[in-house]
C-alpha cells in the first residue's frame, strides 16, 4: 500500500529540499518591471500584447529588466501566486491587464506594501465592488464607448449601406461599452453622414470567453452567411477567430470586414497573394501600451500617481482609431478626426450605458 | 527502516524521472540550465510554508479528479468527464453557499453533500447510458462535460452573478468557504483549505472500499473481466452505473474543493483543467488511491513552482508550459515504461524473431 | 538406414526455459512417425525448427542424408516439407483450386492458368483418394474437406515430408477414420508423415513409430505395434496413468434439470438452439456431444442465465428458472465450469484465493456487513487448494495469471464443485490439459455423479463423452438429434448422429 505514496513524495520533496535552497537574489542593476497575463496568450493581438508592448517600449527607453508570467488558471489564487513569484524575484513594479485582477490586486496591494501595481481596466476591491485603491496602486480605465463610437463612425462611412455585427468576449463592462459606443457611432453616421448601416439583435453576441478561437470563427461564419458585411470583434482570442474567418472569405473573393479592438489589429488581418491587403477596416483602440508606458515613466520620474484612478479617453488621447489604414479613405479619416475633436472638447458625448441599445 | 517499493511505484518513479529528463533536455535545448530550472521549479513549490500550502491547495482538486478517474478505471471505465462533474459539484456547492445562511459547519456539510450528489448524477448518466444502450462512456462523458459547461454558463449569470460582472458568481461569504483562518494563518496566508483534509479522508475511504469491501471486490472483478463477473452473478450493468456515480461524486467533491475552497466564486466559460490532469494523475498512480495522492502532490509542485521558475530564470512562460506538459506527459506513461520493461526482458526472443524475419526475406 | 529427415541433437532455449534439450528425431521414408508429448513438452518447437520458423541453438538437420539449414518456411517448402496446421490457412470465398495455387500460381501470359491447375488437383485427389472437388468454394465445404484441401496444397507443391499438427482436433469420428485412410494412402505412395498428437488411440491406429518427449527432453522412440497405450502414456506423463474409469452402478434420482422446448438465439440473431427438450437426472452424467458450434454454447449460456431464452422453459428441481437472474440460479444450486476459462472462468488479475470466492464472496462468513472477511477467505482458500490439489506457488496469494492452464482449470473445478451443486454444467472441462489433469478432473466429475448430483458435460472429445457419460445427448445444428444410453451405443453411432443422422435412419 505504500506504493507511490512514499515513492514520488520522497523523491519530489527530496528534490525540493536539495535543489531548493533559498534563491539567490540576482544583482539589482536594472529597475524591474513585471506583468501577469490574463487568460489568453502574450501575443493575443489584444490586451496582453498591448500591455506588454508598452512595457517593452519603456524597457527600451528606460533600460529596464522586464518579465511577464502566465498563471496556471484564472482564479484569484492563480493570479496572486504569480504576483508573489514576481515580487520574490525582485519585480516590484507590476502591471496587470484586465478586470479579473481586481480582487487580486486588492489582496496584493496590502500583502506587498513595498511593491507598486498598475491595474488596467479595473479597480481593486474585496469582492464587494467597493473600490479601495491603495497608495501603491493606480487603477486605469478607458473610455471604450468613445473608442467604439469612433470605430463605428469610420466603418459606417466606409461601407455606407448594409448590416454590421458585434462579437464580444465576456459580457463585462469594457466589452459592453465598446458595443454600446459602436452602435451609437453607427447611428451618428447614419444621421450625420447619410450612411445606412443596420444592426440586428441576433448579430450582437457575447461568446463568453476570450480564448476560444474556433468559436469566434463559427460565430463569424454564421454572421457573414446571414449577410453581415463587417463585424466588430471585441473578444481577444475569439476575435482572432473572427479575423481568421474573414481572411478565409476575403481570400475566396467574398466581402468580409472586421473592426479590430484594443490595439491596431491591421496586421492580424493581412491576406492576398502579395500580403498587401487586410480585412481590418479599422480598430477601436485603447492605448493600453501608452497607459503602461506612462505609468512606468511616472514611476521612474518619481511621480507615480499611487492611490488614484485614471481614465484614458479622448480628452487625454487615451483612445482612438489608427491614424493610417489603407482601407479607410483620407476623407473618412478627416471626418473621424473632426468627430474626435468634438469628443475631446466635450461638444459630443457618448453614453457609457446600455439605454435602449442592443445588449 | 527498509522501504520496499512495489513494481507499480518503481515504474511510476521511472516515468517521473523520464519526464524530468525530457524536461531537462527541453530546457537545455532552449538555452537554459536544467539544474537551475529545476531548483527554482521545486523551490517554487516547496521553499516555504506558504508555498507548501499552495502546493497542497493546488493538489487538492487533483486528488479528487485523480481518484475519480482511477476509481472508474478499476471497473474498466474511462471517466473522461471529471471536468463536467467538477463543474456540477462546484455549481451545486456554490448555489447552496450563496443561498443559505446557516452556521458554517452545517452549511459546509450540506454544500459538500450537494456537490457529491450533483457530481454523482453527472457521472451516473454516462454510466446508465453505457449499461442501458451501450453508449461508450468516453463519448457520453465528453458530452456531459459540455452540458455542464453550458449549464454553468447559463446558471451563474442568471442566478448567482454579482452586481457588475456577468461572467462570474458573487463571492462566497466566508461562512460558505472551505478556507478557514487558522489554516490560512498556519500556512502563512496560503490558499490551503479544508479540502485537503476531505481529500485525504476520501483517499482512505476509497482505498478501503476497493480493498476491503464486497463492493470493491465486485467493481474490480467487473473491471478486470466483466464476463467472469457476470457469469458469477454480479450485476455488471448496475455496477457500471454505481462505479460511474461514485467516480462522478468524487469529481463533484473536487469541484467543491476548487470553487468554494481554492477559488471563492465560479467563473463561466472555463472547463476546469483539473478534470484532465486527473487522468494523468491516475495514470501515473497506476490507479492506486495513495498513488493518486503522491501524483497530485507532484503535479501540485509543478503547477505551483512553474511561475517561480519563470520569474527566476529566462525560461519564457510558454516554454515553461511545454516543459510542465512534457513532464506530465512522460510521467503519465508508466504503462509504456512497463511495456518497455517487458520488452527488454523478451529482448532475446525479439532479437531472435527479427533474425528469422530477415531470414525469410533473404530466402526468396 | 534410409532416413528422410534427421533432427540431430537439436537444442533450443528460450529465456527461462529449454524448449528442446538435445533432441534427436529420425523419420524413415514411408513411415508415419508420431511425435507425442503433453502441451508445452516441446513438440511444436521441434517441428517449427524443421519447418524453418525457428533456428536451433545447436544441432543439425539432415534431409535425405544431406545436412541442410532451413532459415524460413519457403526453404522448407522447396525442400519438400509441408505442414498442415491445426488452424487452416484458407481463403473462404476462394475455390479449392484458387486456394491451392495461392502463392505458386502458374500463368499463361497474363492469366492464371486455373484450368490446368484444376486438372492437376483432380489427378492428385484421385491418386490419394482425397475426393476433393476443385471448383467448390471453401465456405461451402466441411471442416474435414478443408483439411484435405490443406493436404492437397502440400501435395501440389510436391511435398515429400508431411507434418500434421493435431489434425484430428476438429474432426468427427468418421472424418478421423477417413483421414487415417488418407494418411495410409500417402505413405503407400512414398510420402513420409510426422504426426503431432497427444491422442494415444490415434497413434495406435495409424503410426509406425512414436517419439515421446517430455519437458523438452527426449524420452525415447518406440515401435508402436509393440508398445501399449499405457506405456506410451507413462512415457509422456512420467508416471502411471489409469485409463479405466471406475464407474459405479448408477443410482439415478429425479429430474434435476428439465429443458422444455428451448429455443435460444445465437450471436447472429438466428436460432442457435431449436426447440430442444432434455432432462438431466440426479446421479447421472449426461454428455452433450456435437461438433463445435452446433448450439452447445447457446444452450449452456441459456441455462446459466447469460443468454436470454427465446421460447421454452428451464426447470431446476421442479422450479421454473427461465427468467431468474444469474445469481439466483447459482444460489439455487447450479455450478458452471465454462468453456473458456480465461473469459468466463477466472479473473486473471485476482489471486487464487480471490477467484475461489468469486461466486460466494457476498455470503457469510466471507462477507459481513459488506466487508470482506480476510481470515475466513484465506481459511477457505487454503482448504480448497489442499483438497483439490491446486498447485499454486504462493498458495492463496498466487496470481491466477501466473498459474499453468491445468491449475487454472483445477481452480475453477475446485470452486464449482466445492459449492456442492445439485447441477454441475461442465463445458469442455479438460480442453488443452495434460493427461494427469484430465484424469483428475474426470474423477471429480464422476465423484459428483456418485454423490447423487446431476452433471451435464459438454465436450468435443468423443472419447471423453463415451467414457464418462451415463447417457449421451447429441446436438446438431441446434437440434437434439437423440439421446442414447452410453452402454448401448458405439462411437460410430454417436459420430453419425453428430453429423445429423438420426438413430432410426441408420439401419
Amino acid at each position: 500500500m505504500k506504493k507511490l505514496f512514499l515513492g514520488i513524495l520522497v523523491v519530489s520533496m527530496l528534490a525540493a529540499t536539495l535543489l531548493g535552497c533559498t534563491p539567490k537574489p540576482a544583482p539589482v542593476v536594472k529597475y524591474k518591471v513585471g506583468m501577469v497575463t490574463d487568460a489568453g496568450t502574450i501575443d493575443d493581438k489584444s490586451f496582453n500584447q498591448g500591455t506588454w508592448e508598452g512595457i517593452q517600449k519603456a524597457a527600451t527607453d528606460m533600460d529596464l529588466d522586464i518579465k511577464y508570467l502566465k498563471p496556471a488558471g484564472t482564479t484569484e489564487a492563480h493570479y496572486i501566486t504569480e504576483i508573489d513569484n514576481l515580487v520574490a524575484a525582485g519585480y516590484k513594479f507590476i502591471v496587470t491587464p484586465g478586470f479579473k485582477f481586481e480582487t487580486t490586486i486588492f489582496a496584493a496591494q496590502t500583502k506587498h506594501k513595498d511593491s507598486k501595481f498598475v491595474l488596467i481596466d479595473g479597480s481593486p476591491h474585496a469582492g464587494d465592488w467597493t473600490s479601495v485603491v491603495g497608495n501603491n496602486t493606480v487603477s486605469i480605465f478607458f473610455a471604450e464607448h468613445e473608442s467604439g463610437f469612433l470605430a463605428g463612425v469610420a466603418a459606417a462611412q466606409q461601407i455606407k449601406t448594409g448590416e454590421f455585427g458585434f462579437i464580444g468576449g465576456m459580457e463585462i463592462p469594457p466589452v459592453q461599452k465598446f458595443n454600446w459606443g459602436f452602435q451609437q457611432g453607427i447611428a451618428y453616421a447614419n444621421k450625420n453622414f447619410g450612411t445606412s448601416i443596420t444592426m440586428k439583435e441576433e448579430n450582437v453576441i457575447y461568446e463568453g470567453s476570450f480564448e476560444r478561437i474556433e468559436a469566434g470563427q463559427q460565430l463569424a461564419a454564421t454572421m457573414y452567411d446571414n449577410g453581415v458585411k463587417a463585424i466588430f470583434a471585441a473578444a481577444g482570442g475569439v476575435g482572432i477567430g473572427v479575423i481568421q474567418e474573414a481572411v478565409a472569405r476575403a481570400e475566396a473573393g467574398k466581402e468580409a470586414w472586421v473592426i479590430g479592438v484594443d490595439v491596431d489589429q491591421y496586421a492580424a488581418g493581412i491576406y492576398g497573394t502579395k500580403q498587401d491587403k487586410s480585412v481590418i477596416l479599422t480598430s477601436a483602440m485603447k492605448y493600453i501600451d501608452q497607459a503602461a508606458y506612462d505609468m512606468i515613466k511616472a514611476e521612474k520620474a518619481g511621480t507615480f500617481p499611487g492611490g488614484k484612478t485614471l481614465t484614458f479617453d479622448a480628452k487625454n488621447n487615451g483612445i482612438g482609431i489608427p491614424k493610417t489604414n489603407p482601407n479607410l479613405s483620407a476623407e473618412i479619416q478627416a471626418s473621424v478626426a473632426t468627430v474626435f475633436a468634438k469628443l475631446k472638447d466635450g461638444s459630443l458625448v457618448v453614453a457609457a450605458v446600455q439605454g435602449d441599445l442592443i445588449k | 527502516m527498509r522501504i520496499k517499493l512495489s513494481k507499480d511505484s518503481i515504474l511510476s518513479l521511472v516515468a517521473v524521472i523520464l519526464g524530468l529528463t525530457a524536461g531537462a533536455i527541453l530546457m537545455r535545448l532552449t538555452g537554459n540550465s536544467p539544474i537551475e530550472g529545476y531548483r527554482y521549479l521545486f523551490s517554487g513549490g516547496a521553499m516555504n510554508i506558504e508555498r507548501i500550502g499552495n502546493t497542497l491547495a493546488t493538489a487538492t482538486p487533483l486528488i479528487f479528479t485523480g481518484l475519480a478517474v482511477a476509481f472508474a478505471f478499476k471497473t474498466g471505465l474511462f471517466n473522461i468527464g471529471a471536468s463536467g462533474q467538477m463543474l456540477m459539484g462546484g455549481l451545486g456547492a456554490t448555489a447552496v453557499g450563496l443561498t443559505l445562511a446557516w452556521p458554517k459547519p452545517i452549511l459546509l456539510t450540506v454544500m459538500m453533500l450537494v456537490a457529491l450528489f450533483a457530481g454523482g448524477l453527472w457521472g451516473a448518466i454516462p454510466g446508465w447510458l453505457k449499461a442501458k444502450f451501450n453508449v461508450h462512456e468516453v463519448v457520453a462523458s465528453i458530452m456531459m462535460n459540455w452540458i455542464a459547461f453550458w449549464t454553468v454558463y447559463y446558471a451563474v449569470p442568471a442566478y448567482f452573478k454579482g452586481p457588475f460582472l456577468e461572467t462570474e458568481s458573487r463571492r462566497l461569504p466566508s461562512s460558505a468557504s472551505l478556507k478557514v483562518p487558522w489554516l490560512t494563518n498556519l500556512f502563512q496566508g496560503s490558499y490551503i483549505n479544508l479540502g485537503i483534509f476531505i481529500a485525504i479522508a476520501t483517499i482512505i475511504i476509497i482505498a478501503f472500499i476497493l480493498d476491503r469491501t464486497t463492493l470493491g471486490y465486485e467493481l474490480k472483478a467487473v473491471g478486470h473481466n466483466k464476463h467472469a463477473a457476470q457469469a458469477s452473478g454480479i450485476n455488471v450493468n448496475q455496477r457500471i452505473v454505481l462505479s460511474m456515480a461514485i467516480a462522478g461524486a468524487l469529481a463533484g467533491l473536487g469541484g467543491a474543493s476548487f470553487y468554494v475552497g481554492f477559488a471563492s466564486n465560479m467563473q463561466i466559460g472555463v472547463l476546469p483543467s483539473q478534470g484532465f490532469d486527473g487522468m494523468a494523475v491516475a495514470l501515473l498512480a497506476a490507479n492506486s488511491p495513495w498513488g493518486v495522492f503522491s501524483g497530485s502532490i507532484f503535479f501540485g509542485i509543478l503547477h505551483t513552482g512553474k511561475g517561480f521558475m519563470n520569474a527566476m530564470t529566462n525560461i519564457p512562460p510558454e516554454i515553461a508550459d511545454t516543459i510542465i506538459a512534457t513532464i506530465i506527459y512522460f510521467a503519465a506513461t508508466s504503462v509504456l515504461v512497463e511495456r518497455l520493461w517487458v520488452r527488454l526482458k523478451k529482448k532475446k526472443i525479439l532479437r531472435f524473431l527479427e533474425k528469422s524475419d530477415v531470414g525469410a526475406g533473404g530466402g526468396e | 538406414m534410409d532416413y528422410v529427415v534427421e533432427l540431430l541433437d537439436i537444442r533450443k532455449e528460450f529465456p527461462s526455459v529449454v524448449a528442446c534439450d538435445n533432441i534427436t528425431f529420425q523419420l524413415k521414408r514411408g513411415e508415419i512417425h508420431a511425435l507425442l508429448g503433453e502441451n508445452g513438452a516441446g513438440k511444436s518447437t521441434l517441428t517449427n525448427i524443421l519447418f524453418g520458423l525457428y533456428q536451433p541453438d545447436s544441432g543439425s538437420i539432415r534431409l535425405r542424408g544431406r545436412e541442410v539449414s532451413i532459415p524460413n518456411p519457403n526453404v522448407a517448402n522447396h525442400l519438400g516439407i509441408g505442414m498442415v496446421h491445426q488452424h487452416f490457412k484458407l481463403v473462404h470465398n476462394f475455390t479449392v483450386t484458387e486456394n491451392i495455387i495461392l502463392g505458386s500460381e502458374t500463368t499463361n501470359g497474363l492469366f492464371i492458368d486455373l484450368r490446368s491447375a484444376a486438372a492437376r488437383i483432380t489427378e492428385l485427389s484421385n491418386k490419394y483418394g482425397l475426393n476433393v472437388n476443385p471448383h467448390a468454394k471453401i465456405s461451402d465445404v466441411s471442416v474435414g474437406m478443408q483439411q484435405r484441401v490443406e493436404i492437397l496444397k502440400m501435395l501440389y507443391r510436391n511435398a515429400e515430408i508431411l507434418i500434421f499438427d493435431e489434425p484430428t482436433a476438429v474432426l468427427t469420428p468418421q472424418e478421423i477414420q477417413e483421414l487415417m485412410k488418407i494418411m495410409k494412402n500417402l505413405i503407400a505412395e512414398g510420402k513420409s508423415i510426422i504426426l503431432i498428437t497427444h491422442k494415444l488411440k490415434e497413434i495406435k491406429a495409424v503410426a509406425d513409430r512414436c517419439t515421446v518427449i517430455r519437458r523438452g527432453k527426449l524420452i525415447g522412440t518406440v515401435d508402436v505395434a509393440s508398445t501399449s497405450q499405457e506405456t506410451l502414456a507413462e512415457m509422456m506423463v512420467g508416471r502411471k496413468i489409469t485409463f479405466t474409469i471406475d464407474k459405479q452402478e448408477q443410482v439415478c434420482g429425479g429430474s434435476t434439470l428439465v429443458l422444455e422446448g428451448l429455443s435460444v438465439r445465437n450471436n447472429n440473431g438466428v436460432l442457435g438452439v431449436k426447440n430442444l427438450s432434455l432432462e438431466v437426472h440426479a446421479g447421472e452424467i449426461v454428455g452433450l456431444a456435437g461438433i463445435d458450434g452446433n448450439g452447445q454454447v447457446e444452450l449452456v449460456e441459456s441455462i446459466i442465465g447469460l443468454r436470454k431464452v427465446e421460447s421454452g422453459k428451464i426447470f431446476l428441481k421442479g422450479h421454473d428458472i427461465t427468467t431468474l437472474p444469474i445469481r439466483d440460479r447459482l444460489n439455487s444450486g447450479v455450478s458452471h465450469i465454462p468453456e473458456d476459462r480465461h473469459k468466463h472462468g477466472l479473473v486473471l488479475e485476482y489471486t487464487v484465493g480471490e477467484n475461489l470466492i468469486l461466486k460466494i464472496y457476498n455470503q457469510e462468513p466471507f462477507s459481513r456487513r459488506g466487508l470482506l472477511q480476510r481470515e475466513a477467505i484465506a481459511e477457505h482458500s487454503n482448504r480448497v487448494i489442499q483438497e483439490f490439489d491446486v498447485r499454486a506457488g504462493q498458495g492463496a496469494a498466487t496470481s491466477a495469471r501466473s498459474m499453468s492452464g491445468g491449475n487454472q482449470q483445477k481452480t475453477i473445478v475446485a470452486r464449482e464443485i466445492d459449492r456442492n451443486p445439485d447441477l454441475l454444467i461442465a463445458v469442455q472441462p479438460t480442453r488443452g490439459l495434460d493427461v494427469g489433469a484430465i484424469e483428475y478432473i474426470h474423477r471429480r466429475l464422476l465423484g459428483q455423479r456418485n454423490k447423487g448430483k446431476a452433471v451435464l458435460m459438454v465436450s468435443l472429445e468423443l472419447d471423453e463423452i463415451m467414457n464418462l457419460s451415463d447417457r449421451i445427448a447429441v446436438i446438431n445444428n441446434g437440434e437434439l438429434i437423440g439421446v442414447v444410453d452410453a452402454n448401448d451405443t458405439t462411437e460410430n453411432e454417436v459420430g453419425l448422429m453428430m453429423a445429423g443422422i438420426k438413430r432410426g435412419a441408420m439401419a
